[in-house]
């Protein structure tokens, strides 16, 4: 394991910020991993520190395939993280809307600058990132429609579903986009939780990047069998919206299976507890994603339900 | 009195206890008829208070001369109320999203979204709309007027009715195309971002001038008769950014505390002094910064911490003699 300083950002209060990366066998720049770039992604950070152990133990025993690397960089954001704010709070911004940045610009765009110079070397690229909402996904793999994206080389996680997204203004800054039009295969991993640790998603979704670096000839494959992954697009995924607000209590979750009518959640008048509205699923499939916050707005979408043969 | 005031809602999302967000328009219109509407809204970021001034400022003047209001003038002061509650540049909301990067927004879409199309869709018809935002904490800006590219040449002559320091025609960059005057204007309605300074300590003069520029425009369409400033003359030269080339970001390189030399309005010399990073600690200057360019400084960095990278000022440097470059 080889660990260097990817960049350095020079702070007068505190201590300066450093961004490492780990890399890990020699030769071709097979494939980047990058953890935390919003300073609350505790659960990213943990998935590649576990992967940084593992890695460092399979070096050892030379499980890392000659002219193959791998590189990863656990966080962007440890200032952040630190001080506890999920933007870049100097600059009030969030570091995955700056990509592919600048390293002359400001400073966040010079942080995302300087990790892009480095990122697009690499044939492979993985995000895991998290939702803008507070919530739960089932754990999926997530890559932009920008005409040059892979989502059959995106299955070799062996995660139950890649997700071909149609990517939104705003999402045209983001990591993920950026990288794909920097030639790089990129993916965008949703492990479960953020703000906390959650062991089960984050084993699951090592165990998926580990299956692709094996699949990929990075690593000699000692990974479990994954999913046979079903690609889905925005038109499969259908929302469940509150259109009141109060307490919400929910009643399903992530992953489970809903039949048409079935009871999901309902809202409660958080001053006197009587229920303003019930959520039920217009259709038959899987939860995908769940909001998880305590309260809900009016017009929140609640639920995003993966619908017909596909759920 | 013959102007009819009314307030009504735009847009309003249930919060989860006990209150909604609501997005309030008062419109000012005569008693018959009308010769056009203007829009006028502000407070897209929370941590940005002058459009309140501006917009009260208006109001008083056609509360004060009601007769010569001839057409519509619909306010939208609050537009991110949570946010202008608590100082957020952003929606809070948990989320943390930059409003003016919404829209156009969708009616079915998240209660931001939804808010989003509300309000572009009530702008709908308006022959002019003018979203007026203000330099955040940390920063000094001239009176500019920003255009999107891709609509600039329809606009410029527009903005040089309100007689701003500076216009800056904006590329056509991804996350521009979000905001509320670039949505506005690829439905087909002339909207401008006017930037003011803040100028916390003495708000009133700064304020007074926005006024009269609006007035002035609303004069131009025909919508008002009395107090207004006048229209530029012909030969007056207004600086105008079309390319990169024309401007100049500068920045420090040092952490530190930015004491800055009040340089905003000025036309500098390469090699001026804008101002110095210095350590406290240790009671050294880091880092002095001086133009690199001749031009006209017209944002610039108030008295603030700074990182490697933070912007300290922009400069107009466009291809031109002192005075300006017209627009």
């Amino acid at each position: 394991m080889k660990k260097d300083i990817l960049f350095t950002l020079p702070s007068y209060f505190r201590d300066d910020m450093n961004i490492y990366a780990y890399r890990f066998g020699k030769g071709e720049k097979t494939c980047a991993v990058v953890g935390a770039l919003r300073g609350n992604e505790v659960q990213q950070l943990y998935v590649c520190a576990r992967l940084i152990a593992y890695l460092r133990e399979i070096e050892k025993e030379g499980g890392i395939l000659q002219g193959k690397s791998v590189m990863i960089i656990p966080t962007a954001v440890g200032a952040s993280m630190n001080a506890g704010t999920r933007l870049w709070a100097p600059e009030n911004m969030d570091i995955n809307r700056r990509f592919p940045g600048d390293v002359h610009g400001s400073t966040t765009e010079r942080i995302a600058g300087a990790l892009m110079e480095r990122l697009r070397l690499y044939r492979y690229g993985i995000q895991l990132t998290s939702f803008y909402q507070p919530g739960s996904f089932v754990p999926h793999v997530r890559v932009m429609d920008t005409g040059r994206q892979n989502p059959e080389l995106g299955c070799e996680f062996g995660l139950p579903y890649v997700y071909v997204r149609t990517p939104r203004s705003a999402d045209r800054s983001t990591l993920n986009y950026a990288w794909q039009l920097a030639g790089t295969q990129a993916y965008s991993l949703y492990a479960g939780k953020t703000e906390e640790i959650d062991e089960a998603a984050a084993d699951q979704t090592l165990r998926a990047i580990i299956r692709f670096l094996g699949s990929r000839g990075v690593i000699r494959g000692d990974a479990t069998p994954g999913h046979a992954s079903t690609i889905i697009t925005n038109d499969d995924v259908l929302s469940v919206t509150a259109s009141t607000a109060g307490l919400l209590r929910r009643v399903k979750f992530a992953g489970a299976h809903v039949r048409r009518g079935e009871q999901l959640a309902f809202i409660m008048n958080p001053l006197d507890g009587s229920v303003r509205e019930t959520l039920k699923t217009p259709v038959t499939g899987m939860l995908f994603f769940v909001q998880d916050g305590p309260f809900i707005t009016e017009q929140s979408p609640v639920f995003q339900i993966l619908s017909g043969q596909k759920g | 009195m013959s102007v009819v005031k009314e307030i009504s809602s735009v847009a309003s999302i249930a919060l989860a206890v006990d209150e909604a967000l609501t997005i309030r328009r008062c419109r000012y219109a005569p008693q018959s008829g009308g010769a056009g509407r203007v829009c006028l809204s502000t407070g897209i970021h929370g941590d940005e208070l002058m459009g309140q001034l501006i917009v009260f400022g208006v109001a008083q003047r056609i509360l004060a001369q009601p007769d010569c209001l001839h057409g519509v003038v619909d306010m939208y002061p609050m537009l991110n109320p949570m946010g202008l509650d608590i100082g957020e540049r952003m929606t809070p909301m948990g989320i943390q999203l930059d409003m003016n990067r919404g829209f156009p927004g969708a009616k079915d879409g998240t209660a931001l979204e939804a808010i989003c199309h509300a309000v572009v869709e009530d702008m709908r018809g308006a022959d002019m709309v003018l979203d007026i935002h203000s330099g955040t904490m940390g920063k000094t800006e001239l009176f500019e007027v920003r255009l999107c590219a891709r609509h600039a040449d329809a606009l410029i002559g527009e903005a040089r009715a309100l007689s701003p320091d500076l216009i800056w025609v904006l590329p056509d960059r991804t996350n521009y195309n979000a905001t509320l005057t670039a949505a506005l204007c690829d439905m087909g309605v002339p909207a401008m971002t006017l930037e003011v300074d803040e100028h916390r300590r003495k708000p009133q003069a700064a304020a007074e001038r926005i006024v009269g520029a609006i007035f002035c425009k609303l004069t131009q369409l025909g919508i008002w008769t009395g107090e207004a400033a006048p229209l530029p003359a012909p030969e007056t030269v207004i600086p105008c950014i079309r390319t990169g080339e024309d401007v100049c970001r500068v920045s420090c390189e040092c952490p530190g505390i930015y004491e800055p030399q009040d340089r905003a309005g000025e036309w500098v010399a390469a090699g001026e002094t804008l101002g110095r990073v210095f350590d406290a600690l240790t009671g050294e200057v880091r880092e002095t910064i001086t133009a690199p360019s001749g031009g006209l400084v017209f944002s610039q960095r108030s008295y603030s911490p700074v990182y490697p990278g933070t912007l300290i000022a922009r400069m107009f440097t466009g291809k031109c003699a002192r005075g300006g470059q017209n627009a």
